[in-house]
């Protein structure tokens, strides 16, 4: 599982995305990654024979539905800067299976890992999860079974655990600020899965100013065991950067090369940026020190301008706090079994959750209502109802069915069931059928009464 | 009247042109230990008959630079860098080198202070080693050039009679490690050039001939001799340059087409796309240094003519390898072991050299193969053509994988596809009809192809790059390659604007290197703009314009 000892190169797309933005002023701007660009090309890094730079790629749209559900389609929802980010994570997913590297880096953006599985439009700066699509193109082309991703941008990566909810398989493990005090405001520790799923999504909130050594706590004593326990094909890792003590959105004292270290110990195979915003004084030295990290280099002369060794200090109030949440997410990861086992129990032939998610880039407020059939002979098909209005504007409404990979008999004929039902319905605007089994795409539009599928 | 010269590695090519007609030719063997002499000797052959008077231009392409960096006939440097924060500098393939405090960041800001005790310590270390050329260079300097101007100014003193180069001068461009390397080599060869420049001006003086005298560059341009002894590294790998620009010379304009330069042992391929040279995305790699000097993307195939052919005894029925070194010349031409030029014999597809002696080269491989000796030959052919294949192959691919970091240069990168393969060189009119044959496109060998080197340094226009960034926040501009720096009041100033202002500095440097007369060709090869936004308001903008006059002909050629 770990990377390390493995002989080979450290892999690098660098998608700085100079002619996208969201808006002139907005963080999620062009100049991004300028600084970072300047720092790793005067760095030389390219040219270092333990890395090896490749091209981005457009990923497809099956690539994109294949992990979300998009309303009304793909097209609608993504721009070529999107394809490109999430291609990225595909193309160093392909150089890894095929051994041309032994980890990689995708240095892209816009982000991902606020995407959720239905995508109405804009959510915290992202479109689509480049991670999840990645984790499901692993898995779709690769047959991996176990994937653990491990979100270490200061904002909760509720997009990406959202998608994995329901997966057994998929380790989604973020740390982040608090909640309380920051964007999305969710993450905390009782946040654990579906039922089927329980304790395989652990979330680590973190109080305000946490440093160097608290992240470090928690990744030596909570992320690596669970690593260990959870022995998975692949570690994946949600880079964001914000964590960082100079970062205008967010609160912590992370340092460049606590980054560095952290990625070394971690020995993640891929590496998908997300946020990161403050662009001159941390991107530039953070990414340096990751990539370095990665491919075995010498990160100990990566160091912010400012930045002097125990410039912070952790409270003995925040590192008691940390170490309470530790113990409560570890509780619950040595719990898990039993967590299934009761939640499963009585839970009767289905799983419903209704809830309303807030579209805050594109100021659109969605409902949804997410059934999951608890089926003893796969991970069971789901379907969910969503509708969103934007502002005051249209209201989109569809019906979306997904059957899981190595679907039973009986879970495939009521999915399509359950699609048939819907199509022509006049009350909603669109069918969905995602088959990751048969790795089939299918998006009915009822008001004009086509069909079209990847 | 032009004349053009090619100090090749085995053959000193020289012809001279009239408006566009080849007037005359020469060749010389080349002599490695005295190039000037065997320079001396095809310019004496040629100019037999003919008034030197009426000389307009002499461009010489020399692989002087080349050869002393692979002889290691270079002067010693000792390498100052002040790295600041990032890559430990051991990480980098630059030897040992002396490593000072202080830190310049890509905003040109400066982020930790020299220390001037350090720099004189520096000094007395570089006294005790006995160096006397020291090559400065600074992270970032290219943004701010004071680190490096401090230090090259304390160690002159300190360092009485000794020759600094300093890394801002050198290259404007991202990547510290490169600048190093460039300026390193320019340090350490620049006075044996300034001294060979010296004597080809004599050399030409006493041959009264009075024409300007221009070098040729690894990009295909020229520069006067004289200015050239600014920049000598960018004199390497002029050879390829040289064919390439032959083969501009001699095919129609406009035209895409794969450049293959069959030679006795290596062979060099080159693409040419919608008239253009496809200069390599990054500097030139000069021994185990990669650098920033531009070049043509040139990539040498270790298969030629006199490459010796053998056969493994690998397996039961033998393994064909033909290269990647060479026995000497082929046994038909009187060497002593098989090549592909003998394979040609045999196959009636030339008549070089004695028919029985390339039977028994023939023979020897034969045995090994166990068919007969005309089955040998196709399969040498065919080994030689498979390999010269995969290569372009190989070259465009590695070509549309170049990483692009904007969308529309992903969305825009179509897939340029080459309509001929031109062939230069002694091996050229043989093999490559057969190389086309298997590409399925069309073949082409120019009536000049065994001069077109000496053609394209004879008809080459100057090329010349120049790097200007702009930070309106800050209110500077920077041109790197001069370490100039001026201000700018326009906080909101316009890409148009900056090309314009490129522009004129490029006009001023082109008169400063006595090619004034060619800036007009100038073209805006990268343009950039960044808002700079803190908070929610723009503070400035970040500009970067590259300004090059790029490989071209004269206008005098004019040929189609």
């Amino acid at each position: 599982m770990s990377s390390q000892g493995k002989a080979g190169k450290t892999g690098l797309i660098f998608f700085p995305a100079f002619d996208w933005a969201i808006s002139p002023t907005h963080p999620e701007r062009e100049e991004r990654l300028l600084y970072t660009r300047d720092q790793i090309f005067e760095e030389g890094l390219m040219d270092l024979p333990a890395i090896e730079e490749y091209k981005p790629r457009l990923a497809e749209k099956k690539d994109v539905a294949r992990a979300h559900f998009c309303v009304p389609d793909v097209e609608s929802q993504v721009t070529e800067a999107h394809l490109i980010a999430a291609g990225s994570t595909l193309t160093l997913a392909d150089a890894l299976e095929k051994g041309e590297i032994r980890n990689g880096f995708a240095l892209v953006r816009p982000p991902g890992h606020h995407s959720m599985r239905v995508v109405h439009g804009n959510r915290g700066f992202c479109n689509i999860n480049n991670m999840a699509i990645m984790v499901e193109y692993l898995r779709t082309k690769y047959g991996h079974k176990r994937i653990a991703v491990i979100d270490t941008d200061v904002h909760h990566g509720d997009g990406t655990q959202d998608i994995f909810w329901h997966d057994p398989d998929v380790l989604c493990l973020s740390f982040h600020q608090d909640g309380h005090t920051l964007y999305p405001g969710s993450g905390f520790v009782n946040e654990m899965g579906g039922p089927q799923a329980l304790a395989r999504t652990l979330n680590v909130p973190l109080p305000p100013g946490t440093t160097d050594e608290g992240i470090h706590y928690v990744l030596d004593n909570l992320i690596l065991p669970v690593l260990d326990d959870f022995k998975p094909d692949l570690i994946l890792n949600s880079a964001g950067q914000d964590n960082h003590y100079t970062d205008p959105l967010a609160n912590m004292r992370f340092s460049a090369n606590g980054y560095a270290r952290l990625n070394e110990k971690l020995a993640p195979d891929l590496c998908v940026l997300e946020g990161g915003y403050a662009v001159e004084t941390a991107l530039p030295y953070v990414n340096t020190g990751i990539i370095q990290a990665m491919a075995g280099l010498d990160y100990s002369h990566v160091k912010e301008p400012d930045y002097v060794p125990g410039r912070f200090v952790q409270t003995a109030e925040m590192k008691r706090e940390i170490e309470h949440t530790v113990a409560q997410v570890q509780k619950i990861w040595e719990q898990r079994d039993e967590l299934v086992g009761e939640a499963l129990e009585g839970a009767g032939d289905f799983y419903r959750r209704k809830r309303r998610v807030f579209y805050d880039t594109d100021m659109i407020n969605e409902n949804q209502e997410e059934v999951v059939r608890l089926c003893p002979d796969c991970a069971g098909y789901m379907t969910m109802s969503t509708s969103a209005q934007r502002g005051y504007g249209i209201l989109n409404s569809a019906f979306c069915v997904s059957i899981p990979r190595k679907a039973c008999s009986s879970c495939r004929d009521d999915a399509k069931e359950e699609y048939a039902e819907h199509v022509d319905d006049k009350r909603i605007g669109y069918v969905l059928m995602q088959d990751k089994d048969k790795d089939r795409f299918k998006f009915y539009n009822n008001m004009t009464r086509t069909e079209r599928g990847y | 009247m032009l004349i053009g010269i090619d100090v090749g590695g085995t053959t000193t090519d020289a012809v001279v042109v009239d408006g566009n007609k080849v007037v005359k030719t020469a060749y010389v063997p080349t002599d490695h230990d005295n190039l000037l002499k065997c320079m001396l000797m095809a310019i004496d052959e040629l100019v037999q008959g003919i008034d030197t008077g009426k000389i307009e231009r002499v461009v010489l392409s020399t692989t002087l630079i080349t050869n002393m960096i692979a002889e290691g006939k270079t002067d010693p440097v000792a390498l100052v860098l002040i790295p600041g924060p990032g890559t430990n500098p051991k990480d980098y393939s630059l030897g040992e080198s002396i490593i000072l405090d202080g830190a310049i960041d890509f905003r040109g800001k400066e982020i930790d202070r020299l220390k001037e005790s350090q720099i004189k310590e520096a000094a007395s270390q570089i006294r005790a080693q006995g160096l006397s050329r020291v090559a400065v260079v600074g992270k970032f300097c290219q943004r701010n050039h004071a680190h490096e101007l401090l230090v090259g100014e304390i160690l002159a003193a300190a360092l009485p009679g000794s020759k600094i180069e300093l890394g801002h001068k050198v290259s404007g461009q991202l990547n510290f490690p490169r600048r190093a390397a460039t300026t390193m080599l320019t340090a350490a060869t620049k006075d044996r050039y300034e001294h060979f420049a010296k004597d080809v001006a004599r050399a030409l003086k006493e041959r009264k001939i009075s024409a300007p005298v221009y070098i040729l560059k690894a990009d295909g341009g020229t520069l006067p001799l004289d200015k050239s002894v600014q920049m000598p590294v960018e004199t390497i790998f002029s050879g390829p340059a040289a064919s390439i620009m032959g083969v501009l010379a001699l095919t129609e304009p406009g035209q895409s087409c794969v450049v293959v330069d069959i030679g006795g042992t290596t062979t060099d391929l080159a693409l040419i796309l919608s008239g253009k040279p496809l200069l390599s995305a990054k500097g030139a790699r000069v021994g185990s240094l990669l650098t920033h000097v531009r070049a043509f993307a040139v990539k040498s195939v270790p298969i030629g003519g006199d490459s010796a052919v053998a056969v493994s005894s690998q397996g039961c029925c033998g393994c064909l390898a033909v290269g990647p070194h060479r026995d000497g010349p082929p046994l038909c031409l009187g060497g002593k072991g098989p090549t592909p030029t003998d394979a040609l014999r045999v196959l009636g597809l030339s008549q070089i050299g004695d028919a029985a002696k390339g039977e028994k080269a023939m023979q020897i491989v034969a045995e090994g193969l166990g068919c007969s000796a005309k089955e040998a030959a196709q399969k040498v052919v065919d080994a030689v053509v498979d390999k010269i294949v995969f290569e372009v192959n190989e070259m465009f691919r590695e070509w549309e994988q170049e990483p692009a970091y904007r969308i529309w240069e992903i969305m825009k990168k179509e897939l340029l596809s080459a309509r001929s393969v031109v062939g230069v060189g002694g091996g050229a009119p043989l093999l490559v009809p057969l190389v086309a044959a298997r590409l399925g496109i069309a073949a082409m060998v120019p009536e000049y192809a065994p001069v077109a080197n000496a053609i394209g340094a004879a008809v080459a226009r100057p090329t010349l790059t120049l790097n200007l960034h702009i930070d309106t926040e800050k209110g500077e501009f920077s041109v790197a390659e001069e370490g100039i720096t001026g201000k700018v009041s326009d906080r909101k100033m316009t890409p148009e604007e900056a090309e314009r202002l490129a522009r004129r500095l490029l006009a001023e440097r082109a008169v400063r290197l006595g090619i004034g007369e060619y800036a007009g060709e100038a073209e805006v090869t990268y343009s950039e703009v960044f808002n700079m936004i803190r908070g929610w308001s723009t503070v400035g903008r970040l500009l970067d314009v590259r300004m090059e006059i790029l490989a071209g002909l004269l206008p005098s050629w004019g040929r189609c």
